[in-house]
C-alpha cells in the first residue's frame, strides 16, 4: 500500500467518524413535555397544537408571547417565546418550539408554524358554494 | 375535452421519450444512421408534444378553468398575466414541465453540437432522464392502477370524487381557484425558477457524457465538450441560488439569504460536486490523470440533483423545510428514478474500474494535479456534510428515533474550518497551475499574499474587536485567498486575460468569504435600554421571576408614532405613518419609518409592509405576514420588519366583526377589501338585539314605518332603525333613526340610505340593509369606533454587514464562469477543427504521425 492512500484512508475515517458524532450530537428527537423535562440541553424540540383554552398574549413589558401549548400526549404546558406573536399562529395545524423545561414553563428560543394550506396543498377545500 | 387532449398529448410525449430512448439506443449499440434519425424524430416529437401540452396548460390558467385541480390550486381570476405565467410552474406539476422542457433545450444543443462519437450514447441518458420526469406528469393509463405520475391536467373531481359538492354534482366548477400563494407572488419567480431547471437540465450533461464515455471505453475526448457544459450548469446553478437567496432575504422575516433548508440545499450540494467534477476534468485535460474522478463527480453531481429531488419531492421531509413540497403520491417513482440514475451509474463504473487509465506514477504534494485532485476532495466531502444534514429525516434515525433537523450550527461548524481550508488551497493550488514550483520557489511566492493578509487582519481584528479565534483564522484565510488569487489575476490580465476566468471564480470565492462572515456580527437595532438589557442575558445576569436565567435578547423595539427613539446609538428613528394603501396586494399596509443619523444631516424614509395572506387564509382567520424593508449599503445593510402594530390589531378585530360567514370563499375577501374603507365599520344586529362598536353599545329597539306622506315620490315603502347609543363609561344615551327607502325608477329598484350624522361625536350610521330572514338589519358605522388610540409599531430591525459583499463575490463568480465557458468552448471548438484538419492532411497521406497521436488520445486501450 502507498503511503499516501493509507493516509488518505486514515483521514476519510477519521473525519467520517467527526462528522457523524458531531451530526448524531445535533439532531434531537421531538419530545413531549413530560420527556422535555428530564432532558437537558436548551434545543429541545416539543411538537403539539396550541391550547385555545388559555389565553395567548403578547406582553409588551416582557417583551414575550406567551401560550400553552398541548403536546401529542395531550399534555398542556405554558410557554413562552422572545417574539410577537407569529402571524399565522391561530391557523396552525401544529407548532414546533424548540428550548428547554424550567419548572412548568417551556421557554422557547425558536418557534415553526406549520399551516394547513401554507403551501397551496389544498387537498380538501372546503367549497361553501353550491350552486 | 382540452383535459383529454392535455393526457393525450403528455402520454404520447411519454412514449415518444420511450421511443427515443430505445432508438438512440440501437444507434449507439448497433450504430446505423437510420436507427438515429428515428431517435431524433421521436426525439422532436416528444418536445414538440411536451410544449404543446405546457401551451394547453398555459391556456387553461389564462381561461381560469377552475375545474382543473392545477388551475384551482394555484391561480385565481384577479391574478396579474406575469403570475398567470409563473403559475405554470409554480406548482409542482408545473415545475417538473419546465424541467422536461430545459432538459429538451439542452438536448437539441447535444444533437446539434457533440460530435457522432458521444452523440448516441449520450443522448441514450438524455432521453432516459426524460423518460423518467416524463412519467410524473404523463397521467399515463396504467391497466393496473389508474393513471401514471401526477398529470397537471387532472380535474377537481378526479383529484376527491368523494367531495360532497361532487357527489351532489359531478360537473361542479368552483368560481374561484384559490389563488396563488401571496409570498410567491413576486417578480423574482419569474426569473428563478427557469434558471434553477436549465441548471438541473444542463448537469445532465456531464453525468450522460460520464456513462458513455464508459460505456464506449472513451475515457479522454469526453471532458474537453462536458466541461463546457459543467461549467454553464454551475452557472446556472449558481445563479438561481444567488436568486433565490436574494429573493428570501428580501421578502422574508428571517433575515437573510441562506438557512440551511433542504430545499436550498438541493441546489447547493450539486453545485459543490459539479465544482468537483469541473476541478477532475481540468486535471485531466492537463494531466492525463484522474479520470475516475472526473467520471464519478459526473455521475455524483447528477445523482444528488435526482437524490435532492427525491428528498424534497416525496414528502418525506415534511416538517423540516418551510418549503418542501407535498407529496404528490410520486415517492415510488422519484425512488425509482434515483435509483435507477444511481445503479446505472455505479454499475458501468464497477463494469469499467479496472481499464479506466491509472496515472504511471505519483504526483508529488507540490503539483497542480495533486493540490487539485485534493481540492476536489475537500468539495467533496463539504457536499457530503450537506447532504448529511440533509438527510437528517432518514439518517437521523441511526440515532434517535423520531429526529429533527440538525441545528444551524451544525452546517456553520463544518462549513467554516472547510472554508479556510479551501481559501488556503485556492492559493496555493493557482500558483501551481500557472507555474510549477519547488517547496522553496511556493513560500517565496507565497510570502508576499501572507505578509499582506497577516497585516489586515490584524488591523481589522483590532479595528472591529474581534475577540473568536476561530473568525480570526478564518478572516486571514479569506484575505490571503484574495490577495493571492488577486496576484495572479495582475498577472494574467497582462498576459492573457481570455483565460482568466478561473482564477476570476477564486477571487469571487474569497470575496464571498468575507463577505460571509459579516453574518456572525449581525445585530438586532434596539435602544439603548434595550442594548444593556441583552448585555446582562449575554453576561447570565437577569434572572426571570422564577428564578431561571434568561436566555434570549430583546430584537426589536416599540415605537409609539410620532415619538423619535434613539436606536443602535447612531439613528432618531420615528414612527410616522401607518396606511392601508393596498399597493401590491389588497389590505396591504405600508410603513413609514424616519431614521435620522444623530451625528450627521444624513435621514432616510423606510417602508416595510404587512399584508393578509389571502391565498392562505380562511375567512374566519386570515394570516398575516410581512414584507420587510431593506436599506443597502457598501459595508452593511438595514433590515427591517414590522413584527406587530396597532393597525394589524384594529384590522383583525374589524374582520373578527364583520360577519364571516358573508364569505363564500376566501378570495371574494380580496375585492371586498380593496373597496373597504377601513374608518367604516359593517354590522349586523337583530331586533331586540345590542352590539358593542368601540365605547359605545348600540341597541336595535324596532323598526319605525314611515308614512306614505313622508316618503318622496315613487317610493314603494320606508323604514327606519329605531337605534339607541349608550355610552359605555358614561351611561349617556342617544336615539339615532337612520332610514331605508326603497325606490322604483323606472323597471329598477333601488334604495334611498343615506348616513345619518351623529350629533355627539363626529361620525355617522348607515341603515345599510334589512334581512328579514333572521330579523336582522345591516348597519354601516363610521367614526364611533372607540376613542382615537395610540398607535405603535413593534419594530425588528437589524445591522447586516457585509451583504453586499456577498452580492459582489457571487458576481464575481458569475463573470469568472462566464469567462471559463466562452475559452472552453472556443477551445473545444478549436480542437474539434483541428482534429478535422488533421484527418485530412491524413487522408492526404502527408501527417500520419498527428493522426496516430489524435487516435491515441481519442480511444482508450481495448479491453
Amino acid at each position: 500500500m502507498r503511503p499516501r492512500l493509507v493516509f488518505g484512508i486514515a483521514g476519510i475515517i477519521v473525519f467520517t467518524t467527526l462528522v457523524m458524532i458531531n451530526f448524531s450530537q445535533s439532531i434531537n428527537s421531538y419530545v413531549d413535555f413530560e420527556q422535555a423535562a428530564e432532558m437537558t440541553g436548551d434545543r429541545i424540540h416539543v411538537v403539539g397544537i396550541w391550547d385555545n383554552s388559555e389565553p395567548a398574549f403578547f406582553s409588551s413589558e416582557t417583551m414575550q408571547f406567551t401560550f400553552y401549548m398541548k403536546d401529542e400526549s395531550g399534555n398542556s404546558r405554558r410557554v413562552t417565546y422572545p417574539n410577537p406573536k407569529p402571524n399565522n399562529f391561530e391557523q396552525a395545524d401544529q407548532i414546533v418550539v424548540i428550548g428547554e423545561m424550567r419548572g412548568d414553563t417551556f421557554v422557547s428560543s425558536d418557534m415553526l408554524v406549520k399551516c394547513p394550506s401554507k403551501y397551496n396543498d389544498t387537498t380538501n377545500p372546503e367549497f361553501t358554494e353550491l350552486d | 375535452m382540452i383535459g383529454i387532449l392535455g393526457h393525450v398529448t403528455l402520454s404520447l410525449a411519454f412514449v415518444s421519450a420511450i421511443l427515443a430512448t430505445w432508438f438512440y439506443y440501437r444507434a449507439a449499440q448497433f450504430g446505423a444512421e437510420k436507427n438515429e434519425s428515428i431517435a431524433n424524430a421521436f426525439f422532436y416529437v416528444k418536445g414538440a408534444l411536451t410544449l404543446f401540452a405546457s401551451g394547453l396548460l398555459v391556456y387553461l390558467i389564462f381561461t381560469h378553468q377552475f375545474q382543473f385541480y392545477y388551475v384551482y390550486n394555484y391561480t385565481s381570476s384577479d391574478l396579474q398575466n406575469i403570475y398567470l405565467w409563473a403559475a405554470f410552474y409554480s406548482g409542482q406539476e408545473g415545475s417538473l414541465l419546465l424541467w422536461i422542457l430545459s432538459s429538451f433545450l439542452v438536448g437539441l444543443a447535444i444533437i446539434k453540437w457533440t460530435s457522432p462519437t458521444y452523440r448516441t450514447p449520450v443522448m441514450v441518458f438524455m432521453g432516459m432522464t426524460q423518460v423518467f420526469l416524463l412519467s410524473m406528469v404523463s397521467g399515463f393509463p396504467m391497466p393496473w392502477d389508474g393513471n401514471l405520475g401526477a398529470s397537471p391536467f387532472r380535474t377537481l373531481a378526479s383529484e376527491m370524487p368523494n367531495a360532497p359538492v361532487f357527489l351532489q354534482n359531478p360537473d361542479f366548477v368552483p368560481s374561484e381557484g384559490s389563488g396563488l400563494n401571496d409570498l410567491l407572488r413576486s417578480p423574482w419567480i419569474i426569473i428563478h425558477p427557469p434558471v434553477i431547471f436549465l441548471g438541473f437540465a444542463m448537469m445532465t450533461v456531464p453525468y450522460a457524457f460520464a456513462l458513455a464515455s464508459l460505456w464506449k471505453r472513451k475515457y479522454h475526448e469526453w471532458i474537453h465538450v462536458a466541461l463546457p457544459w459543467t461549467l454553464g450548469a454551475n452557472l446556472c446553478l449558481l445563479t438561481a441560488i444567488f436568486l433565490g437567496g436574494y429573493w428570501a432575504y428580501v421578502t422574508l422575516s428571517f433575515g437573510g439569504y441562506w438557512a440551511w433548508d433542504p430545499v436550498e440545499n438541493a441546489s447547493l450540494v450539486p453545485w459543490i460536486f459539479g465544482m468537483a467534477g469541473i476541478h477532475a476534468m481540468l486535471i485531466q485535460k492537463k494531466h492525463a490523470s484522474s479520470h475516475k474522478a472526473s467520471i464519478i463527480f459526473a455521475i455524483l453531481a447528477y445523482v444528488t440533483i435526482v437524490y435532492q429531488t427525491f428528498l424534497t419531492r416525496s414528502g418525506i421531509l415534511g416538517e423540516s423545510s418551510v418549503h418542501s413540497f407535498v407529496d404528490l403520491g410520486l415517492y415510488n417513482q422519484l425512488l425509482i428514478f434515483m435509483l435507477v440514475v444511481a445503479v446505472i451509474g455505479v454499475a458501468f463504473l464497477i463494469y469499467r474500474y479496472r481499464e479506466l487509465p491509472e496515472p504511471k506514477k505519483e504526483s508529488p504534494v507540490l503539483s497542480r494535479e495533486f493540490m487539485m485532485f485534493s481540492g476536489s476532495m475537500v468539495l467533496f466531502l463539504v457536499g457530503f456534510v450537506i447532504i448529511l444534514g440533509t438527510s437528517s429525516p432518514i439518517l437521523g434515525r441511526l440515532f434517535v428515533d423520531n429526529p429533527t433537523p440538525p441545528d444551524q450550527q451544525f452546517y456553520n461548524n463544518w462549513s467554516l474550518p472547510f472554508g479556510v481550508l479551501i481559501g488556503l488551497m485556492t492559493v496555493v493550488t493557482q500558483y501551481l497551475w500557472w507555474k510549477r514550483h519547488d517547496l522553496e520557489s511556493l513560500s517565496a511566492a507565497l510570502i508576499k499574499p501572507t505578509l499582506a493578509a497577516s497585516v489586515v487582519t490584524v488591523l481589522l481584528v483590532i479595528l472591529i474587536d474581534m475577540r473568536n479565534l476561530a473568525y480570526m483564522v478564518y478572516l486571514f484565510a479569506a484575505l490571503f485567498a484574495l490577495v493571492g488569487n488577486g496576484m495572479v489575476m495582475y498577472g494574467l490580465l497582462k498576459k492573457n486575460p481570455r483565460r482568466a476566468g478561473g482564477t476570476l471564480t477564486h477571487i469571487g470565492f474569497a470575496v464571498l468569504m468575507i463577505g460571509f462572515l459579516g453574518s456572525a456580527f449581525d445585530r438586532p437595532m434596539v435602544d439603548s435600554q434595550t442594548r444593556d438589557y441583552n448585555r446582562a442575558v449575554a453576561a447570565g445576569q437577569v434572572y426571570d421571576d422564577d428564578g431561571f436565567p434568561e436566555n434570549q435578547p430583546v430584537k426589536f423595539v416599540e415605537l409609539e408614532r410620532g415619538k423619535p427613539k434613539l436606536i443602535d446609538g447612531r439613528y432618531m428613528v420615528t414612527f410616522l405613518s401607518a396606511e392601508i394603501t393596498e399597493n401590491k396586494r389588497p389590505g396591504e399596509q405600508e410603513y413609514e419609518i424616519l431614521f435620522e443619523e444623530v451625528e450627521s444631516d444624513r435621514s432616510f424614509v423606510m417602508h416595510p409592509t404587512v399584508y393578509p395572506m389571502l391565498s392562505n387564509s380562511s375567512p374566519g382567520a386570515v394570516e398575516w405576514t410581512v414584507d420587510p424593508a431593506v436599506r443597502s449599503g457598501w459595508n452593511a445593510d438595514i433590515f427591517m420588519y414590522v413584527a406587530g402594530s396597532s393597525l394589524v390589531e384594529r384590522e383583525i378585530e374589524r374582520m373578527n366583526r364583520e360577519d364571516p360567514g358573508q364569505f363564500q370563499s376566501i378570495d371574494q375577501l380580496g375585492p371586498q377589501m380593496a373597496d373597504h374603507d377601513p374608518d367604516i365599520t359593517e354590522i349586523r344586529i337583530k331586533r331586540n338585539g345590542t352590539a358593542q362598536i368601540g365605547e359605545y353599545i348600540i341597541s336595535f329597539r324596532n323598526f319605525i314605518y314611515v308614512d306614505e306622506d313622508e316618503l318622496p315620490d315613487n317610493s314603494i315603502i320606508g323604514v327606519k332603525a329605531d337605534l339607541l347609543l349608550e355610552h359605555r363609561e358614561t351611561g349617556e344615551s342617544w336615539e339615532v333613526h337612520p332610514e331605508y327607502i326603497l325606490t322604483r325608477d323606472g323597471d329598477s329598484q333601488y334604495a334611498f340610505n343615506p348616513p345619518k350624522n351623529l350629533e355627539f361625536t363626529d361620525g355617522s350610521i348607515r341603515f345599510k340593509d334589512v334581512h328579514p330572514d333572521t330579523d336582522e338589519i345591516g348597519l354601516a358605522i363610521r367614526g364611533i369606533d372607540g376613542e382615537p388610540e395610540q398607535e405603535w409599531i413593534l419594530l425588528a430591525a437589524e445591522h447586516k454587514p457585509m451583504i453586499s459583499v456577498v452580492w459582489l463575490g457571487t458576481f464575481l463568480l458569475m463573470i469568472g464562469f462566464s469567462v471559463a465557458i466562452i475559452f472552453r468552448w472556443s477551445d473545444q471548438k478549436k480542437r474539434e477543427k483541428q482534429k478535422i484538419g488533421d484527418r485530412e492532411l491524413a487522408g492526404n497521406g502527408q501527417s500520419e504521425e498527428l493522426t496516430v497521436q489524435v487516435i491515441k488520445e481519442d480511444d482508450a486501450k481495448p479491453a
